[in-house]
């Protein structure tokens, strides 16, 4: 039921990526070739005309052609990017390592960083230690991220010089090698990951708080407790695994949202991933990567939220059960 | 009215959320008084703040903070408009699809679809084929915004109406309509008041995110449009420039972010018992999808 229903969904996107250029005012192609009044209308060569023409086959009777897209996208074929003359899958994929190390390594420190003060603040609601907690959290996430990502530039880069502006590396050190290039890819990390840790923190934190508060009002906590089982033991043996639930499925259904959720912090660090790439996309007008690239974020989201769906069904009995 | 009031009392940080909010609000709807120019008439270019242009002229000569009162008008305009429409018709459809056991079982099968949908990048898909203006961007959010509010009040609809008052009301012959504006529709009143402060949270991030990657309407006055603007010049971070052009549409930004934070979490704290259990299926304020 759950797969059919997301099945339906994707096949709902896939139509649309379709269809949508092709209901726009003008001939698809002339579309892609970009408005002549903007300022970056692209010239074709022949070579890149019979490329798009092929891709697109725009003689062709639209059913044939809706039939061939799918069939094309089931053997990974997602286009032909007009700004980088390339095919969009290999461009996409170039790029999906760095948005991969960038946003995973900052997942697995806001996730741990959101649990940990999350199960603290539950611990002593309503204290001094709740309330500062609460207040600090969403006062430093609750920054915009690309304006967070300026000021870290400005402050970090430009005032102390203590980290380079932009880029993952230094032209340099692909050659460097050893410890010198993970010393040179690490210096570059520290800002981006420092911006997403900041901004998905209060996410966790919050969820992770709220569904602590949830549990520790359970009776089977109470019995624990009256029992005479230690309070520490109550917390981490009785408590925390319950609270853990829809933490876990939140946090599946992030990893869906990594690639975009970088997009900002990637733009505006100039961090060469997959965020960048559609952005770039998005202002060359280039529409076949453009596409490539949203195509590939759905899948992702779906992909995740299904998983995240399954997943709570399998931790949580009563679900199951359901 | 005094329900509302009652759900908000006590709470500093909602009292502080509020009041920052009011004074942007204000801001917004005095804008073309407070203005000291027209946000599109042209000076010289680049000047640094003086008495006639307290934050200086951007790229092209407009006045910053004229634009700034401006951007509130439009942040706020869109925030308020796409949250308030969808929340309505969140209510009104959970409403529907909790008391009528057929039509909900439909409406949910299309909640579900729409809430597979990542609304983000959909936004920016839609965006960079559409270029949206004003009434575009609000439907865009109203489209993907109605279906966490549906979910939750049909929920609190299915607990509610197995409840004894409303089979005594049904007893004495008292209409549908009666047992669900008399009854119902007050008990979804703190879930509206949360979805409707996160949804204009999730409305402003956006709005400003689309903006500052270039993807909204260009010639409006937005906050994240002198973000993009700013950020995109080119010597921006190597004078002072930066202090008075990019930092206070960013710092309104962030503080109406906050703002909205607080409210809707002293909202939520105070709405407990009851949405605590809708909470544990982490649902609820599912927090925003910005970066």
């Amino acid at each position: 039921m759950r797969v059919a229903q997301y099945l339906i969904t994707l096949f709902v996107l896939l139509s649309l990526n379709f269809f949508l250029p092709r209901m726009m005012p003008g001939d698809p192609l002339s579309y892609l070739l970009g408005d002549p009044s903007t300022d970056a209308p692209i010239l074709l060569t022949e070579e890149m005309r019979e490329n798009l023409l092929e891709y697109y086959g725009l003689n062709k009777p639209l059913a044939q052609q809706y039939k061939d897209y799918l069939l094309g996208l089931a053997g990974g074929d997602l286009g032909w990017s007009i700004y980088y003359n390339a095919p969009v899958s290999s461009l996409l994929l170039g790029r999906l390592k760095w948005t991969l190390f960038l946003s995973g390594t900052a997942a697995v420190i806001y996730v741990t960083l959101g649990i940990l003060l999350g199960a603290i603040s539950a611990r002593n609601r309503g204290t001094k230690t709740d309330v500062g907690l609460l207040v600090s959290v969403f006062s430093l996430g609750s920054w915009p991220p690309f304006f967070l990502g300026m000021l870290l530039i400005i402050f970090f880069s430009l005032k102390l010089g203590a980290f380079p502006i932009g880029g993952a590396q230094s032209p340099g050190a692909a050659q460097a090698g050893g410890f010198g290039r993970v010393k040179d890819v690490l210096h570059h990390w520290f800002l981006p990951c420092l911006s997403l840790v900041l901004t998905h923190l209060p996410g966790i934190y919050l969820l992770t708080r709220n569904s602590m508060l949830g549990v520790l009002g359970e009776d089977y906590v109470r019995t624990a407790r009256s029992k005479g089982i230690r309070e520490h033991r109550v917390l981490l043996r009785h408590a925390l695994p319950n609270a853990l639930l829809p933490i876990v499925t939140t946090i599946a259904m992030r990893f869906g949202f990594m690639i975009m959720g970088t997009m900002f912090v990637e733009v505006v660090f100039a961090y060469p991933g997959m965020g960048t790439l559609i952005y770039q996309a998005g202002a060359a007008r280039d529409y076949p990567l453009l596409q490539g690239g949203f195509l590939l974020m759905m899948a992702f989201v779906v992909f995740f939220n299904l998983a995240a769906d399954l997943l709570y069904a399998r931790l949580d009995p009563r679900v199951r059960r359901a | 009215m005094s329900r509302l009031l009652g759900v908000i009392r006590g709470q500093k940080l909602a009292l502080v959320g509020l009041a920052v909010l009011a004074f942007f609000g204000l801001l917004a709807v005095f804008a073309p008084w407070l203005s000291p120019h027209d946000p599109k008439e042209m000076d010289a270019p680049m000047l640094p703040p003086t008495g006639s242009h307290p934050l200086g002229t951007n790229d092209i000569g407009q006045d910053i903070l004229s634009e700034l009162f401006y951007g509130a008008r439009f942040s706020l305009l869109v925030g308020f408009l796409s949250a308030g429409i969808s929340t309505v018709i969140g209510v009104v459809l959970g409403v529907i699809s909790g008391y009528y056991d057929r039509l909900g079982f439909t409406i949910m099968r299309v909640v579900d679809v729409f809430l597979a949908v990542p609304r983000f990048p959909m936004m920016v898909f839609l965006a960079a084929f559409l270029r949206p203006g004003l009434w575009t961007l609000v439907l865009f959010f109203v489209l993907f915004g109605w279906t966490r509010t549906t979910r939750l009040v049909r929920s609190q609809i299915l607990s509610e109406r197995n409840n004894g008052y409303v089979e005594a009301a049904r007893m004495v012959g008292a209409s549908d309509f009666r047992i669900i504006g008399r009854h119902l529709l007050p008990s979804t009143v703190p879930i509206a008041l949360v979805r409707l402060i996160v949804e204009f949270q999730h409305v402003i991030l956006a709005e400003s995110g689309l903006s500052f990657l270039g993807l909204g309407d260009p010639t409006v006055k937005s906050w994240g449009t002198m973000l993009h603007y700013a950020f995109g010049y080119p010597t921006i971070f190597i004078s002072d420039v930066w202090v008075w052009w990019a930092v206070p549409p960013g710092m309104c930004l962030t503080l109406v972010v906050l703002a909205l934070t607080f409210a809707g979490f002293s909202l939520e704290e105070r709405a407990n018992p009851r949405l605590r259990r809708a909470w544990r299926r982490g649902r609820i304020t599912d927090t925003p999808e910005h970066g």
